[in-house]
């Protein structure tokens, strides 16, 4: 859950990009770190990857980035992604540990969808554990690799993946090509600050 | 698990007085109170060449590895976890169950005396977040100045 400091005027938050293996989470985070635009150098953290020697997420790709999002108040937002590969179900569970917002990252490639809904139940599982509910944290779909042949339409990915009684945003993306990912991570740090909004407004 | 407190001025000037004691009697480098989600909660010592956000988070993602490690054998009392370096050592020592104490030494000190140290400097820091606790616990962050379309486009490409 979120960290905030009056005395130091920080709010600390925690996004995860949870999806199935190679479905472009670490490239989600890379495309960020090296297209964001910050106001000074000190507000892009060093981007982290604990991986294995073929590239592969073994325990969690991390870095953190700072935003002026409240005023007076320094909104840092640590990004981390999980390993897609199932064998390391126990170190996702690690990373979702404090998690406040969740991007879904699913392959958009028809051979990919039961990885994908296998995925999701094993995201949803994973809170449980933790004690949380995937219905009180905010999360968005994103739907990527659509550059690719023999892609899903989107209306596909939806029923399939976001079928719910409230359905959460979904974007269409290019991670490799940097499309999609901006808009992804802006519609969840702004249903992240709403959340926030709405809790301060309850209390 | 609960979450962890908000933490004013007054929190702040204990844990400074706190870490800066086990730093001064311990003769380590750097003690850092790492909330176990990853975030840096505050920093005491001289961290010119560590990256303590980075660290930080490195910290705890590798001591609730070894936790959760630990659990599989039924190994349920966890209090600590050490790492050896050449050059300096780090030493996490359990705070509660929201928090660590993360001390950076050189490797002439012993991790006896620096468990010695930490522990009684872990106890003191948990007692301050239960009064943190207990002052506010669902105190929110005042919103009102937030104006949510401002929030439309946070991060922008290059």
């Amino acid at each position: 859950m979120a960290i905030i400091n009056q005395a130091t005027k920080e709010l600390q938050v925690k996004i995860v990009y949870y999806g199935p293996a190679k479905s472009g989470k670490t490239t989600n985070l890379e495309q960020v770190h090296a297209n964001v635009q910050v106001p000074e150098a000190t507000a892009k953290g060093k981007m982290t990857s604990l991986a294995t020697s073929s590239d592969r997420t073994l325990f969690f790709d991390f870095f953190p980035l700072e935003a002026v999002a409240i005023k007076g108040f320094k909104t840092k937002f640590a990004l981390f992604t999980v390993p897609g590969q199932v064998i390391y179900n126990a170190t996702r569970q690690i990373v979702l540990r404090g998690v406040d917002g969740i991007v879904f990252v699913a392959d958009s490639q028809y051979d990919k969808m039961e990885e994908n809904v296998e995925t999701f139940k094993h995201l949803e599982e994973n809170l449980k554990t933790l004690n949380l509910n995937l219905e009180d944290i905010p999360y968005v779909m994103q739907y990527n690799k659509r550059d690719l042949a023999d892609v899903a339409p989107i209306e596909y990915m939806d029923f399939v993946l976001n079928n719910r009684e409230v359905q959460v945003p979904s974007f269409e993306a290019s991670a490799s090509n940097c499309d999609g990912v901006f808009e992804t991570l802006n519609m969840i740090t702004r249903m992240l600050l709403h959340k926030f909004l709405n809790d301060g407004a309850r209390k | 698990m609960g979450q962890f407190p908000q933490l004013i001025q007054e929190d702040l000037d204990l844990l400074n007085v706190v870490m800066g004691e086990l730093l001064t009697k311990s003769e380590a480098h750097v003690a850092l109170l790492v909330e176990k989600a990853g975030y840096l909660i505050h920093q005491c010592g001289n961290p010119a060449s560590i990256d303590t956000t980075t660290f930080a988070t490195l910290g705890s993602n590798a001591y609730n590895a070894v936790q959760f490690m630990a659990q599989l054998v039924n190994e349920s009392k966890f209090t600590s976890m050490y790492q050896q370096g050449e050059n300096f050592s780090t030493l996490m020592v359990n705070v509660d169950d929201n928090s660590l104490l993360v001390v950076v030494f050189p490797t002439h000190l012993t991790v006896g005396s620096m468990k010695y140290y930490a522990t009684p400097a872990a106890q003191a820091i948990a007692q301050r977040i239960v009064v943190a606790s207990e002052r506010a616990p669902g105190k929110g962050l005042d919103l009102s100045d937030l104006n949510p379309t401002d929030v439309q486009a946070l991060f922008k490409k290059q």
